[in-house]
């Protein structure tokens, strides 16, 4: 299954914290023609690199559906900032 | 019947204790060793699932006070990587070891199967790494 949301914290100086919460699916959907090129550019590279390109897709959603529960946090003094997949 | 369970029958006929003390020993020793019901299977122990990386410093970089970093990844993202490595070409490993042999890091890249890197991170279930100074802790484990 592949993430469904990805969650960025941000905690300024101020103390103020930045959330941003980033849907996949819908981004994925408005990014799908760049995603598409890129799709594309994949496979060239991998027919020219000599690489399966099914094996290489099959990894990359392999990597996609494993991210949720994936979490980042990295704190120093009064700033921070949290990425967390789920 | 378990040795301490005996002790306190052997005990009670002794006479050195009463049946009403007798029967509160027993008690209290099973409630220190539950007993699971006969024939059920030992509960088997749960696998981890992420792979924990915690570090605390309390150094004061840039006067922004004491730092610190949690990063938590799931084990089967680690397997997805390596299924990866399967898909490098085999010129590129040669590359990268002659690059290897270069920097003085006699490593045999293409000796390194998928199948050991992922014996490596089916084991990692065991791994503890605790790493503690005065101003710094670094803590690997899963959970």
């Amino acid at each position: 299954m592949i993430p469904h949301l990805v969650t960025v914290r941000h905690r300024r100086r101020g103390g103020r914290w930045l959330r941003l919460y980033v849907p996949v699916l819908p981004v994925l959907l408005v990014l799908s023609p760049l995603l598409l090129l890129a799709v594309l550019a994949g496979l060239v590279a991998c027919l020219a690199t000599r690489v399966s390109p099914v094996g290489a897709l099959r990894g990359a959603g392999q990597l996609l559906s494993a991210l949720p529960g994936t979490r980042i946090e990295i704190e120093q003094g009064r700033t921070a900032v949290l990425v967390s997949v789920s | 019947m378990n040795e301490q369970r005996r002790q306190i029958l052997e005990m009670l006929a002794e006479g050195r204790i009463t049946a009403d003390e007798a029967e509160r020993l027993i008690d209290a020793l099973q409630r220190e060793q539950p007993e699971s019901p006969p024939g059920a299977a030992p509960r088997p122990k749960a696998r981890p699932k992420y792979l924990r990386v915690v570090v605390s410093s309390d150094d004061n970089f840039g006067g922004d006070g004491p730092g610190r970093v949690n990063v938590r990844v799931p084990l089967q993202l680690l397997r997805a990587g390596v299924r990866l490595t399967s898909l490098i070409p085999p010129e590129a490993l040669t590359h990268a070891n002659a690059e290897l042999r270069r920097s003085g890091v006699p490593l045999d890249l293409t000796q390194l199967k998928p199948q050991h890197i992922e014996d490596l991170i089916e084991h990692l279930d065991d791994v503890t790494i605790d790493v503690d100074q005065p101003d710094t802790k670094v803590q690997v484990f899963c959970e």
